[in-house]
């Protein structure tokens, strides 16, 4: 359980947000992904009661939980759709979409979508091609025939023309505006491997406004400025990926990791993949991936569950049900031998380190979560003792059972910042010999009781915020099928026995298991003798 | 808290003017610009209207020890939780010229070092085995202190935490380990081109001297010895420097009782005077381009200059000039034209940052590719003259009043948050009901005020402008805005 931010060495790049403010990296969330289990309400079984759940004939599910305290609500609509839907040549797809999703509907964002709507529909078509044609320039080395020029200049014209036309039919960001004139905060969404979520808090009696708005972009999305907001997806992997140490190092390591399953590509896109997405395939996977039937609100404030169900009904159970996503085929194949990857930056070192494990529903599961909390959870865990306070190798270290993402097979993975002079290295050893002696010794019952003790501590304290408690019930109704998850998780956790911890370690904390990322200095000779490897290009 | 010893807090701060404007303590929420009558099966969201929104807040009792420390209680029986805060009168203007680091690093140490008879060993293990959590951090104009447990362990995490704000321990292998982590984050601190320009930015405003600008050192933290920890909480921690804010699932009468036990017999000290000099303007240089080369894909901006403080007359029509400029997001002028229309940034607006005890800073700022460096620094200086020149538009002005008043009541989203927020208004000496006086003055506001206040304080013969990227081509694209310079970075550790 990681609601304890305190000993993180730092933040995962996953998800990645729409943003707008200054803060856009939503902590919480990022922590509620390392989280496979978040049990609310054990330690208080009366609240289990309050959570109302109601579904549309068209599929979309509703969680609803009562607190009047304050005239407000906080609503999260999460749907199971994320990076691990895309395809190698449209990565970012997941993203991009939700950037997307702020730009309007056939209402919203513009004075006259009858009027705009052939202007965006020719300027798609002239993007597309425009694209291809750089992209065959690109791909010659960048010599083109003085025709072959003439027609990408051709195409340019006309695409800036049409996308002159069409920003005369844009109010910019409206449905924000609309969000934000009504006292609306925190509006925000984000994109992870597993799900895609929106978030809003809104005076209570502002619910109407709500409903109007997110019904209408759940049915009538329009893919307006779509070439700006490439460009801003492309900024905003600069700076999250490219120009951040550990942007790299992660988006590395897990490339490295995975080498089938989608759970190995960036969430924000390959650079390549993001500058060939088309409105024609944002168009596509919103058709296949945004039926209501992939969707859970969550609504938790001063609500009237009977009025809400009854605004829902009338708002989104106008949305037809649509077909089925496209199933998830691909399984990662065992990994037969260690993997290493070197990241050089201009930045001080730092080192992950990740094995393969089963995913959310697995028995495994839930013992690599207490084995997380035993090693990185607290300043008495046994990661922060040995190597920050007594070898004095790292400034912090930290770990987390369910990287990048829980739906599919995932990764357990250490991070580790080391403490000069002590190298990548010298903190790799020492983490070896913690993970030897889960094997070895049975984990101490005191430290299990700790634990436990935590888990309920830190499920209360989640229920404090209405957007925190909101955020859970949808995030486990998204990925596991049920929020009551977060109950039985609990229960199989207190179940865990030191015995279980021996062997789940001896059995996954192998090297042939195993995927080494380390962070460079660039320019200083390199210490981690690097395995070749065919990185998965674009 | 432990990662931040070594570095200055909070350099980015607090939005002061949304973060009160989204705490206003008020009953009713003015209707102003609201209409009535919502319909809501009138399925158009842009024309739907709604009743402001009403709600009497909880009052929480405030009280005074004899040896003058704050006490502010709230109870809240939904959860089986307990929180406390301790704000307290110390902060790192304090450090020693020579020492900088020392006010975070004591902080760092007071939780991390023991206290209150118990080693650090025994603080830790007590506390995580029930769950309890304790932080305490000392910033550049305040400390914070805070414990958080069940219920059910209030009295043994209140004894731990009074503990280590009375009479820390300081072991010497946790101050140790405290200094080699300072070193460590300076040895990092040119890692992120982010954590650069911010820094680089604020020693240009402030010159890299200033309390609100200057940096540890590898130097200044080996200089740091156990005894100047000591002496620093000796001499800057008070119980009359200190204000406790209670919130929870407690009995107020019973918790009176169980402050006065864990606190009363604290003996008053000198507490220290909050000052810090104002940088005049003779001192500053006017316009200013500086760059930092660093191997980045992006330049990295911050474009501004220093500004007033929350207390000036100016200080509300500036906030809200600077909302439409740039402050609020989606909303904003930098954020449409930047991002939305241009697509040159994913991060891009400005902020205005103000406190009473020194002077604010008003800045813009943005990530972008090379060669769109130059196109983002004119349409921040044509947006900046167009706000000088130019009313804001009657829709823009109702649209910022109505998102100030209509937000509000999150400032009552808990009890915690209402008790910090007037422990907040206490520590900067301002009256009780000042957010009420800024939604009054905000809903009265005019365009003219507006552009007077944007004329008066957005200066584009004082903008600073610094900027993080790629050394070569950088400058070029920084010339056409002045006389460029490097700020060449030395190594660091």
């Amino acid at each position: 359980m990681k609601y304890r931010s305190r000993l993180r060495p730092w933040l995962r790049q996953d998800p990645v947000f729409i943003g707008g403010q200054f803060f856009v990296f939503c902590l919480t969330l990022a922590l509620i992904f390392h989280l496979n289990i978040g049990f609310l309400f054990a330690a208080s079984p009366s609240l289990a009661e309050r959570v109302i759940e109601h579904k549309l004939a068209n599929g979309l599910t509703i969680l609803m939980v009562e607190r009047h305290q304050t005239p407000v609500v906080s609503i999260n609509i999460t749907f199971a759709v994320g990076g691990i839907n895309e395809q190698v040549g449209q990565t970012g797809l997941a993203h991009l979409y939700e950037h997307m999703a702020f730009k309007g509907t056939r209402l919203v964002g513009t004075t006259n979508y009858e009027k705009e709507k052939p202007i965006l529909d020719e300027l798609a078509s002239v993007g597309t091609e425009l694209d291809q044609r750089e992209r065959d320039v690109a791909a010659k080395g960048g010599a083109a025939t003085a025709d072959e020029r003439a027609a990408i200049e051709s195409l340019q014209k006309r695409f800036l023309d049409l996308q002159a036309q069409a920003s005369r039919y844009v109010v910019g960001n409206e449905m924000a505006l609309l969000y934000q004139r009504h006292g609306g905060v925190g509006l925000n969404a984000s994109t992870g491997k597993d799900v895609t979520r929106y978030m809003i808090s809104l005076p209570s009696n502002r619910l109407p406004l709500w409903a109007a708005i997110e019904s209408d972009r759940m049915a009538n999305p329009v893919l307006r400025e779509f070439y700006k907001e490439r460009g801003v997806v492309m900024e905003e992997r600069r700076l999250r990926n490219d120009d951040s140490p550990n942007g790299l190092l992660f988006e590395t390591f897990t490339s490295t990791a995975f080498r089938a399953h989608s759970y190995g590509i960036p969430t924000i896109g390959w650079g390549s993949d993001i500058l060939s997405l088309t409105p024609a395939a944002t168009e596509a996977f919103f058709k296949a991936h945004y039926g209501p039937d992939q969707a859970t609100i969550a609504l938790v404030g001063d609500i009237n569950p009977k009025e809400t169900i009854a605004l829902i009904e009338q708002t989104f159970g106008k949305i037809p049900a649509a077909p089925p996503p496209p199933p998830l085929v691909t399984v990662e194949p065992e990994q037969r031998g260690e993997r290493r990857v070197e990241v050089e930056f201009d930045a001080e070192p730092a080192i992950v380190i990740g094995y393969h494990k089963p995913g959310l529903g697995h028995p495994d599961d839930d013992v690599f979560d207490v084995i997380d909390a035993v090693l990185s959870d607290g300043l008495t865990s046994r990661l922060h003792q040995t190597l920050v306070l007594e070898k004095r190798l790292a400034v912090s270290v930290g770990s987390d059972a369910s990287h990048p993402g829980v739906r599919a097979p995932n990764l357990f993975i250490f991070t580790a910042t080391p403490l000069a002079p002590h190298t990548a290295a010298e903190v790799e050893a020492a983490v070896y010999e913690e993970i030897e002696r889960l094997k070895r010794e049975p984990v101490a019952s005191k430290e299990l009781e700790k634990v436990l003790n935590n888990l309920d501590a830190d499920l209360i304290r989640g229920l404090r915020s209405n957007g925190g408690l909101a955020s859970q019930l949808a995030l486990y109704q998204a990925v596991a099928g049920d929020w009551r998850y977060i109950l039985t998780s609990r229960d199989k956790v207190a179940a865990v026995t030191a015995a279980d911890v021996q062997r789940v370690a001896t059995q996954y904390f192998t090297k042939s298991n195993r995927t080494v990322a380390v962070l460079v200095k660039k320019g200083t000779d390199k210490t981690v003798a690097a395995i070749p490897l065919n990185e998965v290009k674009p | 808290m432990m990662r931040v010893t070594g570095h200055r807090l909070g350099w980015w701060g607090s939005l002061r003017f949304m973060g009160r404007a989204i705490g206003l303590l008020t009953i009713l929420l003015a209707s102003a610009v609201v209409a009535y009558s919502a319909d809501p099966t009138l399925n158009d969201p842009r024309t739907m209207a709604f009743k402001p929104v009403e709600f009497s807040p909880p009052e929480p009792e405030r009280v005074v020890l004899d040896n003058g420390m704050v006490l502010y209680l709230l109870e809240d029986h939904e959860l089986p939780l307990v929180t406390i805060t301790a704000t307290m009168r110390t902060g790192s203007w304090l450090d020693p010229t020579d020492k900088i680091g020392l006010a975070g690093m004591t902080g760092a140490v007071m939780r991390t070092g023991g206290g209150g008879g118990l080693s650090a060993e025994q603080v830790d293990t007590e506390l995580e085995q029930f769950a309890g959590d304790v932080s305490i951090g000392i910033g550049r104009q305040s400390g914070s202190a805070s414990l958080d447990v069940l219920s059910k362990d209030v009295k043994r995490g209140l004894e731990i935490f009074a503990g280590l704000l009375r009479a820390p321990a300081f072991e010497p292998a946790r101050v140790e380990m405290a200094k080699l982590q300072a070193i460590e984050g300076i040895r990092r601190r040119q890692d992120h081109p982010g954590s650069v320009v911010s820094r680089e930015f604020a020693k240009m405003l402030y010159g890299p001297a200033h309390p609100s600008a200057r940096e540890s050192s590898v130097d200044s933290i080996k200089r740091i010895t156990r005894d100047d920890l000591v002496t620093f909480h000796r001499n800057t921690v008070h119980p009359n420097g200190m204000l406790l804010g209670v919130t929870g699932d407690f009995k107020s009468d019973e918790m009176r009782g169980l402050l006065r036990n864990m606190f009363g017999d604290w003996k008053k000290g000198t507490v220290p005077e909050l000052k810090i000099p104002d940088v005049s303007e003779a001192e500053s240089p006017g316009l200013v381009v500086r760059f930092v080369g660093k191997d980045t894909s992006q330049t990295h901006l911050r474009v501004g200059h220093l500004s007033i403080k929350e207390n000036d007359p100016d200080y509300v029509a500036l906030a809200v000039a600077n909302d439409i400029l740039g402050g609020s997001s989606f909303r904003s002028r930098l954020f449409n034209d930047v991002r939305s229309k241009r697509g040159l940034a994913y991060s891009v607006g400005s902020r205005l940052n103000t406190g009473t005890h020194d002077q604010g800073v008003w800045l813009m700022r943005a990530e972008t590719k090379l060669i769109s460096t130059q196109e983002v620094i004119e349409r921040f200086v044509a947006n900046i003259e167009r706000m000088r020149v130019e009313p804001v538009s009657d829709a823009e002005l109702a649209e910022a009043k109505e998102a100030y008043v209509n937000s509000f009541v999150f400032s009552f989203s808990s009890p915690s948050a209402i008790v910090s927020r007037l422990i907040e208004l206490e520590y900067d000496g301002l009256p009780k009901n000042f957010l009420q006086q800024l939604r009054d003055r905000v809903v009265q506001l005019t365009k003219e005020d507006v552009l007077a206040a944007a004329k008066k304080h957005l200066r584009p013969d004082q903008l600073k402008i610094v900027a993080v990227g790629s050394g070569e081509a950088l400058p070029k694209a920084l010339a056409t805005f002045g006389d460029v310079k490097e700020i060449k970075l030395s190594p660091e550790g």
